[in-house]
């Protein structure tokens, strides 16, 4: 339903309805929490706007699964990233305004092997929106090239759903090489790998992210 | 009849640790393509097709 409203479809954007199911149900809230702030892609990215009951939904995960201490930094800036997509929703500024929580850590974008790192931030591809400043953004900012080795070593293992991520946060980077040909790598990502929603996710939220950077 | 909803009895605590173990998954294993090994089936295969034909017993 994701990837439908982000090509431009499934008109009024409607995730609870399309898989009929209750905002309640453990299973449904639990799917929400790993899709994290994706479930709002459509509206952070092409400017849908979600019903009542998929802001209750994504309200309810985020409530259900807090990142619990010593929890890993992946958990930790998802939950992020999903607070901060509900109060784009809710108020419509681009930046989040998420309280007297202390923003998760960042350190181990600068510390961690590039290949780890790309990995790392692959799970975080969520995070990757247009107009969204975060201290993440931030650290990756500063790893450009490191990101674009990643993301050339995912395809080279073959592993779409990695080099998707990766690709979705170049996309949103600045000071990548030209020479990386992102473009024809996220189409040739698309074309191996999309019949895994996942990537078709990833890959369409990069190609959007292109096109608003560009146009 | 079956039923025909998701049992609403699945707590939300008791998929804590699963969820936890979806959003931060260990990297998968890489599929790669050794090059050697590549070449090296193609020229066994080529040699096979070029060939000459196996010697066969004569009629009469």
């Amino acid at each position: 339903m994701v990837v439908l409203a982000l090509r431009g479809g499934g008109d009024p954007f409607d995730l609870l309805g399309s898989v009929l199911s209750r905002s309640d149900d453990p299973a449904t809230v639990a799917a929400v929490r790993v899709l994290g702030a994706d479930a709002f892609a459509p509206c952070t990215l092409r400017g849908k706007t979600p019903t009542d009951a998929d802001v209750a939904l994504v309200e309810g995960a985020v409530g259900a699964f807090p990142p619990k201490p010593g929890a890993s930094s992946a958990s930790a800036w998802s939950h992020w990233g999903m607070r901060a997509a509900l109060h784009r929703v809710r108020t419509g500024a681009p930046g989040p305004d998420l309280g007297p929580e202390p923003d998760p850590e960042t350190g181990w974008v600068a510390s961690e092997p590039w290949q780890r790192m790309t990995h790392q931030l692959s799970q975080l591809a969520a995070l990757a929106v247009p107009g969204l400043p975060s201290p993440l953004a931030a650290a990756v900012a500063k790893r450009p090239v490191d990101l674009a080795r990643g993301f050339v070593r995912a395809v080279r293992r073959r592993d779409w759903l990695q080099a998707a991520g990766a690709g979705r946060w170049l996309a949103v980077t600045e000071g990548v090489p030209a020479s990386l040909g992102l473009d024809g790598g996220l189409d040739l990502i698309h074309h191996m790998g999309a019949a895994d929603a996942r990537v078709a996710l990833q890959v369409r939220a990069a190609q959007l992210a292109r096109e608003g950077a560009s146009g | 009849m079956m039923p025909v909803g998701t049992p609403n009895t699945l707590a939300t605590e008791t998929m804590a640790d699963d969820v936890e173990s979806l959003l931060n998954p260990t990297e998968a294993d890489g599929i790669f393509r050794d090059s050697a090994e590549c070449a090296g089936l193609l020229l066994f295969v080529g040699a096979l097709l070029l060939s000459p034909q196996t010697p066969r017993p004569k009629k009469g």
